[in-house]
Protein backbone atom coordinates (compact mmCIF):
# COMPACT_ATOMS: atom_id res chain seq x y z
CA UNK A 1 0.00 0.00 0.00
CA UNK A 2 1.61 3.67 -0.69
CA UNK A 3 0.81 6.42 1.68
CA UNK A 4 -1.31 8.21 -0.92
CA UNK A 5 -4.07 4.86 -0.11
CA UNK A 6 -3.17 4.89 3.07
CA UNK A 7 -4.23 8.64 3.49
CA UNK A 8 -7.25 8.06 2.10
CA UNK A 9 -8.25 4.85 4.53
CA UNK A 10 -7.21 7.06 7.05
CA UNK A 11 -10.56 8.66 8.11
CA UNK A 12 -12.49 5.67 7.99
CA UNK A 13 -9.92 3.82 10.45
CA UNK A 14 -9.61 6.60 12.99
CA UNK A 15 -13.53 6.53 12.52
CA UNK A 16 -14.12 2.42 12.80
CA UNK A 17 -15.50 2.75 9.71
CA UNK A 18 -13.32 0.32 7.74
CA UNK A 19 -13.92 -3.50 6.83
CA UNK A 20 -11.64 -5.70 7.98
CA UNK A 21 -9.54 -6.35 4.85
CA UNK A 22 -8.79 -2.56 4.47
CA UNK A 23 -7.84 -2.27 7.64
CA UNK A 24 -4.98 -5.17 7.79
CA UNK A 25 -3.92 -3.74 4.79
CA UNK A 26 -3.78 -0.44 6.34
CA UNK A 27 -2.05 -1.18 9.89
CA UNK A 28 0.13 -3.13 7.60
CA UNK A 29 1.46 -0.41 5.97
CA UNK A 30 1.14 1.80 9.12
CA UNK A 31 4.04 -0.57 10.77
CA UNK A 32 6.10 0.21 8.05
CA UNK A 33 5.78 3.92 7.60
CA UNK A 34 6.69 6.95 10.18
CA UNK A 35 5.07 9.42 8.28
CA UNK A 36 1.22 7.76 7.96
CA UNK A 37 1.61 6.82 11.83
CA UNK A 38 2.81 10.28 12.46
CA UNK A 39 -0.71 11.42 10.49
CA UNK A 40 -2.72 8.93 12.72
CA UNK A 41 -1.16 10.08 15.71
CA UNK A 42 -2.82 13.61 14.45
CA UNK A 43 -5.99 12.72 13.71
CA UNK A 44 -6.33 10.98 17.25
CA UNK A 45 -5.36 14.06 19.08
CA UNK A 46 -7.11 16.26 16.94
CA UNK A 47 -10.44 13.71 17.62
CA UNK A 48 -9.55 13.77 21.70
CA UNK A 49 -9.81 18.25 21.20
CA UNK A 50 -12.74 17.84 18.75
CA UNK A 51 -14.96 15.96 21.20
CA UNK A 52 -13.91 18.57 23.98
CA UNK A 53 -16.34 21.21 22.11
CA UNK A 54 -19.23 22.60 23.86
CA UNK A 55 -22.37 20.38 22.77
CA UNK A 56 -25.33 22.86 23.14
CA UNK A 57 -28.39 21.33 24.51
CA UNK A 58 -31.91 23.09 23.77
CA UNK A 59 -32.88 26.14 26.37
CA UNK A 60 -35.96 24.94 28.27
CA UNK A 61 -37.78 28.01 26.52
CA UNK A 62 -37.13 25.90 23.55
CA UNK A 63 -38.25 22.46 24.51
CA UNK A 64 -41.42 24.35 25.64
CA UNK A 65 -41.99 25.89 22.60
CA UNK A 66 -41.40 22.49 20.95
CA UNK A 67 -43.90 20.40 23.28
CA UNK A 68 -46.33 23.25 22.45
CA UNK A 69 -45.81 22.84 18.42
CA UNK A 70 -45.96 18.73 19.15
CA UNK A 71 -49.75 19.44 20.60
CA UNK A 72 -50.63 21.36 17.92
CA UNK A 73 -52.42 18.90 15.63
CA UNK A 74 -54.34 17.94 18.14
CA UNK A 75 -55.61 20.60 21.06
CA UNK A 76 -54.40 23.63 19.06
CA UNK A 77 -55.61 23.22 15.55
CA UNK A 78 -58.63 25.55 15.57
CA UNK A 79 -61.13 24.10 17.69
CA UNK A 80 -63.94 26.53 15.55
CA UNK A 81 -62.95 24.77 12.59
CA UNK A 82 -63.95 21.31 14.46
CA UNK A 83 -66.87 22.81 15.73
CA UNK A 84 -67.76 24.25 12.17
CA UNK A 85 -66.66 20.82 10.85
CA UNK A 86 -68.67 19.11 13.21
CA UNK A 87 -72.01 20.79 12.97
CA UNK A 88 -71.37 20.50 8.95
CA UNK A 89 -70.84 16.51 9.59
CA UNK A 90 -74.30 16.73 11.80
CA UNK A 91 -76.50 18.46 9.25
CA UNK A 92 -74.89 15.83 6.65
CA UNK A 93 -75.43 13.11 9.00
CA UNK A 94 -72.19 11.60 8.35
CA UNK A 95 -68.91 11.16 10.47
CA UNK A 96 -67.28 9.75 7.16
CA UNK A 97 -68.18 13.21 6.19
CA UNK A 98 -65.86 14.51 8.74
CA UNK A 99 -63.12 12.55 7.84
CA UNK A 100 -63.22 13.05 4.38
CA UNK A 101 -63.13 16.96 5.04
CA UNK A 102 -59.89 16.63 7.23
CA UNK A 103 -58.09 14.55 5.11
CA UNK A 104 -58.82 16.87 2.18
CA UNK A 105 -57.39 19.49 4.47
CA UNK A 106 -54.45 17.67 5.22
CA UNK A 107 -53.90 17.02 1.61
CA UNK A 108 -54.20 20.83 0.64
CA UNK A 109 -51.51 21.57 3.41
CA UNK A 110 -49.42 18.61 2.26
CA UNK A 111 -49.17 19.72 -1.36
CA UNK A 112 -48.59 23.17 -0.18
CA UNK A 113 -45.59 22.93 1.93
CA UNK A 114 -44.40 19.83 -0.62
CA UNK A 115 -44.18 22.40 -3.32
CA UNK A 116 -42.51 24.82 -1.26
CA UNK A 117 -40.14 22.56 -0.32
CA UNK A 118 -39.06 21.45 -3.69
CA UNK A 119 -39.03 25.22 -4.74
CA UNK A 120 -36.76 25.69 -2.04
CA UNK A 121 -34.49 22.62 -2.80
CA UNK A 122 -34.89 23.85 -6.58
CA UNK A 123 -32.72 27.64 -5.84
CA UNK A 124 -30.93 26.41 -3.25
CA UNK A 125 -28.92 23.63 -5.57
CA UNK A 126 -28.77 26.75 -8.07
CA UNK A 127 -27.67 29.03 -5.44
CA UNK A 128 -24.66 26.36 -4.50
CA UNK A 129 -23.77 25.22 -7.88
CA UNK A 130 -24.71 21.79 -6.57
CA UNK A 131 -27.11 20.75 -9.33
CA UNK A 132 -25.99 17.86 -10.29
CA UNK A 133 -23.90 14.40 -8.46
CA UNK A 134 -23.87 12.93 -11.88
CA UNK A 135 -23.06 15.24 -14.53
CA UNK A 136 -24.24 13.29 -17.73
CA UNK A 137 -26.98 14.12 -21.07
CA UNK A 138 -27.05 10.16 -21.48
CA UNK A 139 -29.99 8.34 -19.62
CA UNK A 140 -27.81 5.70 -19.53
CA UNK A 141 -25.09 7.10 -17.00
CA UNK A 142 -27.60 8.94 -15.63
CA UNK A 143 -30.24 6.26 -14.72
CA UNK A 144 -27.68 3.47 -13.24
CA UNK A 145 -26.26 6.24 -10.67
CA UNK A 146 -29.20 6.28 -8.89
CA UNK A 147 -28.80 2.18 -8.33
CA UNK A 148 -28.44 1.65 -4.65
CA UNK A 149 -28.95 4.83 -3.67
CA UNK A 150 -33.12 5.12 -3.67
CA UNK A 151 -35.52 2.14 -3.36
CA UNK A 152 -37.20 2.55 -6.18
CA UNK A 153 -35.80 3.13 -9.76
CA UNK A 154 -36.30 6.81 -11.33
CA UNK A 155 -37.06 6.67 -15.02
CA UNK A 156 -34.75 8.65 -17.16
CA UNK A 157 -36.02 9.67 -20.50
CA UNK A 158 -34.15 11.31 -23.57
CA UNK A 159 -36.27 14.04 -24.16
CA UNK A 160 -34.03 15.94 -26.58
CA UNK A 161 -35.98 15.42 -29.26
CA UNK A 162 -39.41 17.74 -27.46
CA UNK A 163 -36.21 20.09 -26.79
CA UNK A 164 -35.25 19.24 -23.30
CA UNK A 165 -31.80 17.88 -22.77
CA UNK A 166 -30.69 15.95 -19.91
CA UNK A 167 -27.71 17.27 -17.97
CA UNK A 168 -27.51 15.41 -15.05
CA UNK A 169 -28.81 13.70 -11.50
CA UNK A 170 -28.02 13.93 -8.06
CA UNK A 171 -30.05 13.39 -4.57
CA UNK A 172 -32.05 15.55 -2.43
CA UNK A 173 -34.16 14.89 -0.18
CA UNK A 174 -38.36 16.63 0.29
CA UNK A 175 -40.05 16.23 3.59
CA UNK A 176 -36.71 14.64 4.78
CA UNK A 177 -36.79 11.29 2.22
CA UNK A 178 -34.24 10.86 -0.05
CA UNK A 179 -35.52 11.29 -3.65
CA UNK A 180 -34.28 10.85 -6.92
CA UNK A 181 -33.64 14.90 -8.73
CA UNK A 182 -33.10 14.90 -12.47
CA UNK A 183 -31.98 18.09 -14.16
CA UNK A 184 -32.86 19.08 -18.05
CA UNK A 185 -32.58 21.94 -19.42
CA UNK A 186 -34.60 24.13 -22.04
CA UNK A 187 -32.15 27.31 -23.51
CA UNK A 188 -30.67 28.75 -20.43
CA UNK A 189 -33.36 27.41 -17.83
CA UNK A 190 -33.04 24.46 -15.86
CA UNK A 191 -35.53 22.31 -14.76
CA UNK A 192 -35.52 19.84 -11.31
CA UNK A 193 -37.52 16.85 -11.48
CA UNK A 194 -38.08 15.38 -8.10
CA UNK A 195 -39.18 12.00 -7.93
CA UNK A 196 -39.84 9.48 -5.18
CA UNK A 197 -41.96 6.36 -4.84
CA UNK A 198 -45.62 6.61 -3.14
CA UNK A 199 -48.01 9.61 -3.23
CA UNK A 200 -46.57 11.26 0.21
CA UNK A 201 -50.28 12.21 0.65
CA UNK A 202 -50.54 15.19 -1.60
CA UNK A 203 -52.89 15.35 -4.35
CA UNK A 204 -52.89 13.64 -7.39
CA UNK A 205 -51.64 16.58 -9.72
CA UNK A 206 -50.48 20.52 -8.94
CA UNK A 207 -50.02 23.02 -10.88
CA UNK A 208 -48.70 26.63 -9.08
CA UNK A 209 -46.60 29.10 -9.10
CA UNK A 210 -44.80 30.11 -5.86
CA UNK A 211 -41.97 33.43 -5.52
CA UNK A 212 -41.90 33.06 -9.89
CA UNK A 213 -40.86 29.60 -10.33
CA UNK A 214 -43.62 27.59 -11.79
CA UNK A 215 -44.40 24.09 -10.15
CA UNK A 216 -46.14 20.99 -11.97
CA UNK A 217 -46.83 18.18 -9.63
CA UNK A 218 -48.52 14.38 -11.23
CA UNK A 219 -48.49 11.08 -9.85
CA UNK A 220 -47.29 8.19 -12.60
CA UNK A 221 -46.46 4.27 -11.83
CA UNK A 222 -46.90 4.61 -8.02
CA UNK A 223 -44.43 7.44 -7.87
CA UNK A 224 -44.31 11.32 -7.51
CA UNK A 225 -43.11 13.78 -9.98
CA UNK A 226 -42.73 17.63 -9.06
CA UNK A 227 -40.63 19.23 -11.79
CA UNK A 228 -39.42 23.15 -10.91
CA UNK A 229 -38.13 25.58 -13.37
CA UNK A 230 -38.07 29.73 -14.25
CA UNK A 231 -39.50 28.70 -17.69
CA UNK A 232 -42.82 29.44 -18.13
CA UNK A 233 -46.07 27.38 -16.97
CA UNK A 234 -47.26 26.49 -20.83
CA UNK A 235 -43.47 24.96 -21.36
CA UNK A 236 -43.39 23.41 -17.88
CA UNK A 237 -46.72 21.80 -18.95
CA UNK A 238 -44.72 20.58 -22.53
CA UNK A 239 -42.50 19.13 -20.76
CA UNK A 240 -44.53 17.16 -17.96
CA UNK A 241 -45.99 15.92 -21.44
CA UNK A 242 -42.67 14.34 -22.99
CA UNK A 243 -42.10 13.25 -20.22
CA UNK A 244 -45.13 11.00 -19.52
CA UNK A 245 -45.15 9.99 -23.12
CA UNK B 1 -43.71 2.36 13.11
CA UNK B 2 -47.12 2.14 13.98
CA UNK B 3 -49.27 4.04 17.03
CA UNK B 4 -45.72 5.90 18.39
CA UNK B 5 -46.77 8.94 18.60
CA UNK B 6 -44.85 12.20 17.56
CA UNK B 7 -43.90 13.45 20.84
CA UNK B 8 -42.18 9.93 21.50
CA UNK B 9 -40.68 9.34 18.41
CA UNK B 10 -39.39 12.86 17.64
CA UNK B 11 -38.87 14.89 20.87
CA UNK B 12 -36.07 12.72 22.39
CA UNK B 13 -33.98 14.18 19.51
CA UNK B 14 -34.34 18.17 20.33
CA UNK B 15 -30.90 18.57 21.99
CA UNK B 16 -29.28 16.51 18.96
CA UNK B 17 -31.32 19.01 16.66
CA UNK B 18 -30.39 22.54 18.52
CA UNK B 19 -26.69 21.38 18.61
CA UNK B 20 -26.49 20.80 15.10
CA UNK B 21 -28.31 24.15 14.18
CA UNK B 22 -26.60 25.82 16.91
CA UNK B 23 -23.16 24.96 15.03
CA UNK B 24 -24.63 25.71 11.67
CA UNK B 25 -25.89 28.88 12.10
CA UNK B 26 -23.55 30.04 15.00
CA UNK B 27 -26.20 31.94 17.15
CA UNK B 28 -28.10 31.05 19.70
CA UNK B 29 -31.09 33.02 18.52
CA UNK B 30 -31.37 31.85 14.62
CA UNK B 31 -30.68 27.99 15.76
CA UNK B 32 -33.85 28.39 17.97
CA UNK B 33 -36.17 29.51 14.84
CA UNK B 34 -34.79 26.75 12.81
CA UNK B 35 -35.52 24.26 15.55
CA UNK B 36 -38.97 25.09 15.76
CA UNK B 37 -39.71 25.60 11.72
CA UNK B 38 -38.09 22.00 11.49
CA UNK B 39 -40.37 21.25 14.46
CA UNK B 40 -43.63 22.70 12.40
CA UNK B 41 -42.19 21.12 9.20
CA UNK B 42 -41.04 17.74 10.78
CA UNK B 43 -44.80 17.78 12.56
CA UNK B 44 -46.58 17.62 9.43
CA UNK B 45 -44.08 15.20 7.61
CA UNK B 46 -44.42 12.91 10.74
CA UNK B 47 -46.71 10.66 8.38
CA UNK B 48 -44.26 10.10 5.77
CA UNK B 49 -41.54 9.01 8.46
CA UNK B 50 -40.88 5.73 7.48
CA UNK B 51 -37.32 4.73 8.79
CA UNK B 52 -36.69 3.84 12.00
CA UNK B 53 -34.39 6.35 12.19
CA UNK B 54 -35.86 9.25 13.37
CA UNK B 55 -32.65 11.26 14.83
CA UNK B 56 -31.43 11.53 11.30
CA UNK B 57 -34.91 12.07 9.75
CA UNK B 58 -35.10 14.84 12.06
CA UNK B 59 -31.72 16.83 11.22
CA UNK B 60 -31.80 16.46 7.62
CA UNK B 61 -35.02 18.66 8.34
CA UNK B 62 -32.98 21.19 10.30
CA UNK B 63 -30.14 21.36 7.51
CA UNK B 64 -33.26 21.82 5.31
CA UNK B 65 -34.89 24.47 7.08
CA UNK B 66 -31.42 26.28 7.25
CA UNK B 67 -30.63 26.28 3.85
CA UNK B 68 -33.81 27.61 3.43
CA UNK B 69 -33.19 30.62 5.61
CA UNK B 70 -30.06 31.46 5.21
CA UNK B 71 -28.25 31.70 2.13
CA UNK B 72 -24.89 29.94 2.14
CA UNK B 73 -23.04 33.62 2.20
CA UNK B 74 -24.41 35.51 5.16
CA UNK B 75 -24.11 32.39 6.80
CA UNK B 76 -20.22 32.17 6.12
CA UNK B 77 -19.92 35.95 6.82
CA UNK B 78 -21.05 35.94 10.04
CA UNK B 79 -19.57 36.98 13.02
CA UNK B 80 -18.39 34.29 15.49
CA UNK B 81 -19.07 34.80 19.39
CA UNK B 82 -17.49 32.86 21.68
CA UNK B 83 -19.74 33.96 25.16
CA UNK B 84 -20.95 30.56 25.82
CA UNK B 85 -18.44 27.99 27.23
CA UNK B 86 -20.55 26.67 29.76
CA UNK B 87 -21.54 23.29 28.19
CA UNK B 88 -17.49 22.35 27.97
CA UNK B 89 -16.63 19.17 29.37
CA UNK B 90 -12.89 20.02 31.64
CA UNK B 91 -11.02 16.40 32.14
CA UNK B 92 -11.07 16.50 35.54
CA UNK B 93 -8.00 13.97 36.05
CA UNK B 94 -5.49 17.18 34.45
CA UNK B 95 -3.45 19.46 37.10
CA UNK B 96 -4.66 23.12 37.06
CA UNK B 97 -2.05 23.68 34.45
CA UNK B 98 -2.56 21.29 31.96
CA UNK B 99 -6.46 22.01 32.66
CA UNK B 100 -5.61 25.54 31.05
CA UNK B 101 -3.99 24.62 28.19
CA UNK B 102 -6.42 22.38 27.38
CA UNK B 103 -9.04 24.93 27.68
CA UNK B 104 -7.19 27.00 25.38
CA UNK B 105 -6.29 24.14 23.02
CA UNK B 106 -10.23 23.47 22.64
CA UNK B 107 -11.05 27.01 22.12
CA UNK B 108 -8.54 27.33 19.32
CA UNK B 109 -10.03 24.57 17.90
CA UNK B 110 -13.94 25.42 18.09
CA UNK B 111 -12.56 29.05 16.86
CA UNK B 112 -11.21 26.83 13.73
CA UNK B 113 -14.37 24.78 13.29
CA UNK B 114 -16.31 27.62 13.43
CA UNK B 115 -14.31 29.06 10.99
CA UNK B 116 -14.66 25.74 8.27
CA UNK B 117 -16.87 25.98 5.07
CA UNK B 118 -20.63 24.78 6.31
CA UNK B 119 -19.84 21.40 4.20
CA UNK B 120 -16.94 21.29 6.56
CA UNK B 121 -18.15 22.18 9.38
CA UNK B 122 -21.52 19.80 9.49
CA UNK B 123 -19.33 17.10 9.02
CA UNK B 124 -17.25 17.26 11.56
CA UNK B 125 -20.55 17.95 14.09
CA UNK B 126 -22.53 15.21 12.97
CA UNK B 127 -19.81 12.63 13.32
CA UNK B 128 -17.47 13.98 16.21
CA UNK B 129 -20.39 15.74 18.48
CA UNK B 130 -23.69 13.35 17.51
CA UNK B 131 -21.23 10.38 17.10
CA UNK B 132 -23.26 9.67 13.61
CA UNK B 133 -21.98 7.02 11.18
CA UNK B 134 -21.02 7.70 7.99
CA UNK B 135 -24.18 6.12 6.59
CA UNK B 136 -26.44 8.06 8.87
CA UNK B 137 -24.53 11.22 7.95
CA UNK B 138 -24.66 10.67 4.15
CA UNK B 139 -28.48 10.37 4.70
CA UNK B 140 -28.21 13.85 6.55
CA UNK B 141 -26.36 15.86 4.39
CA UNK B 142 -27.50 13.67 0.93
CA UNK B 143 -24.20 12.89 -0.50
CA UNK B 144 -22.66 9.24 -1.40
CA UNK B 145 -21.05 7.48 1.53
CA UNK B 146 -17.58 8.28 0.16
CA UNK B 147 -17.77 11.70 -0.25
CA UNK B 148 -18.44 11.76 3.39
CA UNK B 149 -15.10 10.07 4.13
CA UNK B 150 -13.21 12.51 1.51
CA UNK B 151 -15.21 15.56 3.43
CA UNK B 152 -14.48 14.78 6.72
CA UNK B 153 -10.52 14.09 5.79
CA UNK B 154 -10.65 17.53 4.03
CA UNK B 155 -12.01 18.84 7.42
CA UNK B 156 -9.54 17.32 9.63
CA UNK B 157 -6.94 18.26 6.98
CA UNK B 158 -7.62 22.00 7.25
CA UNK B 159 -7.98 21.98 11.05
CA UNK B 160 -4.91 20.59 11.49
CA UNK B 161 -3.54 22.97 9.34
CA UNK B 162 -4.69 25.60 11.09
CA UNK B 163 -4.27 24.39 14.58
CA UNK B 164 -0.65 23.56 13.82
CA UNK B 165 1.71 21.11 15.83
CA UNK B 166 1.20 22.43 19.17
CA UNK B 167 -2.40 22.52 19.74
CA UNK B 168 -2.91 19.04 18.79
CA UNK B 169 -0.12 17.84 21.33
CA UNK B 170 -2.39 19.24 23.61
CA UNK B 171 -4.99 16.02 22.52
CA UNK B 172 -2.64 13.74 23.70
CA UNK B 173 -2.71 14.53 26.83
CA UNK B 174 -6.31 14.59 27.64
Amino acid sequence: MMCLEAGRLLDAFVDNELGPAESADLQAHLASCAGCRQRLVDRESLGRLVRHLPYYPASDQLRAKVVRISLRPRFNRSLLAWAAVLALAASLGGFVEVVRIARARHVVETTASVADEVVGDHVRALRDHHLFDVQSSDQHTVKPWFLGKLDFSPPVEDLSSSGFLLVGGRLDHVAGQPVAALVYQRRLHPINVFIWSGASRTAASDTRSIRGFQVRHWIRNGMSFWAVSDLNDAELGEFMHALQR
Amino acid sequence: MPHRTFEEVVLPHLDAAFNYARWLTKSEADAEDVVQDAYVRALRFFSSLRSDDARSWLLTIVRNTWYGRFPRATAANQTTVFDDMTHDRPDESLDPEALVLQQQAVEKVQRAVQELPPDSREVIVLRELEGLSYKEIAAVVGIPIGTVMSRLARARERLLAILGPSATAMGEHS
